[in-house]
């Protein structure tokens, strides 16, 4: 199969893939340690942002901590960066869109049901979204090629 | 020539494969995001829980109107908060409940919630209902009930139904009088009376702490939305 010249390399894509996950899984590893207690993050703008979120109902989904659900879907992303062939493509693909689409609705609710801004979120937010942009193109310039490792 | 369009054909069923994933997780993230709304619904006039857990929190506390603690205490930590309001509701869940226990009932402090009525015209509604529950001695019992039922904001389920729902489950002994005073003008104008009073403080938000006691200067300081009960009791201590 032939590539852009302009699309990066797989593996490329992959060492990208694997750094924004690993970057993920540290920002989503703080945010559960300072909410452990009924804490919250550091924001470093203050205005209480950070405290606000952290105590909302919506830091949790169905008991168990968003945080916690971020460092899991991030070690996930990091193994199907990791991972060669089409099984990585597909699989990295759909996580990282489902954790670009959970993203999404987790800024809405900052910005119109919690009226309040988490520095750590807006960070983790787009560390999503550029995995789900790494990872598309991975998959729609890659799929189906000889597999590859970073 | 075969290979190249056997390699074709596997690339096209793969990004086939690709939006079947795609439209997988898309699924996923809606399931996710019902499972969240789900979990914090509330409002529901026909089930109102958590009486047993308030009462449980509060039993042997003195309260009057919506002052709950030990009336001679030196100091007092204001809560503003409106009942519509989501992140309140987490405060009352998660850390309102460790002040109350380290520091109101052992009677250094005293904390009272004041309304400030920011989301709609229900939060009104809510507010008053609480002041008159505290009129019966209940305040807090409905303010705690309240926000364990708290339905999503401002969706509109802050019905008579609803308010008489909590009033019975905090055991406001007389419900028609309860019912009579929520809606009195005294009652009402009380709860503008509270929201102006946050006005003139600077508060932008809820909820809003505010400390009052002999140690602090002016004999009043905003706190603002400190994230943590440890925050909240270092403040009583230094005001005491």
């Amino acid at each position: 199969m032939k590539v852009s010249a302009k699309v990066p390399a797989e593996g490329t894509l992959q060492a990208v893939a694997t750094a924004l996950a690993a970057l993920g899984v540290g920002v989503a590893t703080y945010i559960a340690i300072a909410e452990a207690d009924g804490g919250a993050p550091a924001c470093f703008a203050g205005g209480g942002g950070c405290e606000t979120v952290a105590a909302s109902s919506h830091s949790e989904l169905a008991g168990i901590s968003v945080a916690v659900l971020g460092i899991v879907g991030y070690l996930l992303l990091l193994g199907t960066a990791l991972l060669r062939g089409d099984g990585g493509r597909l699989a990295g693909f759909g996580l990282a869109l489902v954790g670009f689409g959970y993203s999404v609705y987790l800024t809405w609710l900052e910005l119109f049901v919690i009226d309040a801004i988490c520095q750590w979120c807006v960070v983790s937010a787009v560390l999503m979204t550029a995995l789900f942009a790494v990872n598309a193109t991975r998959m729609v310039c890659y799929v189906g090629a000889e597999g590859t490792t970073p | 020539m075969s290979g190249a369009s056997g390699d074709g054909e596997r690339r096209q069923r793969l990004i086939k494969l690709g939006s079947a994933v795609g439209f997988l997780a898309i699924v996923v993230v809606a399931v996710l995001i019902v499972v969240g709304q789900s979990g914090s619904d509330g409002g529901d006039a026909s089930s109102v829980d958590g009486a047993a857990e308030v009462r449980a929190e509060l039993k042997g506390i003195p309260q009057r109107g919506l002052v709950l603690g030990d009336p001679a205490a030196e100091v007092n930590l204001v809560e503003f908060g409106d009942l519509q309001c989501p992140v309140c509701k987490g405060y009352a869940e998660e850390i309102v409940p460790a002040v109350i226990q380290s520091r109101v009932r052992s009677g250094e402090a005293r904390i009272e919630f004041r309304n400030f009525t920011i989301i709609d015209e229900q939060s009104i509604d809510a507010a008053a209902a609480a002041i008159a529950a505290g009129e019966q001695g209940r305040g807090w019992d409905f303010v705690e009930l309240f926000y364990r039922n708290q339905g999503i904001e401002a969706s509109g389920y802050v019905t008579d139904e609803f308010l008489t729902a909590v009033a019975e489950a905090a055991g406001v002994p007389d419900i028609e009088r309860w019912d009579a005073s929520r809606q009195s003008r005294d009652t009402i104008a009380a709860v503008e009376a509270e929201t102006g009073e946050a006005g003139d403080l600077g508060l932008t938000g809820t909820p809003s702490f505010v400390i009052e006691g002999p140690r602090v200067e002016g004999g009043q300081e905003v706190l603002g939305t400190p994230g943590d009960a440890g925050t909240l009791e270092s403040a009583i201590e230094a005001a005491g």
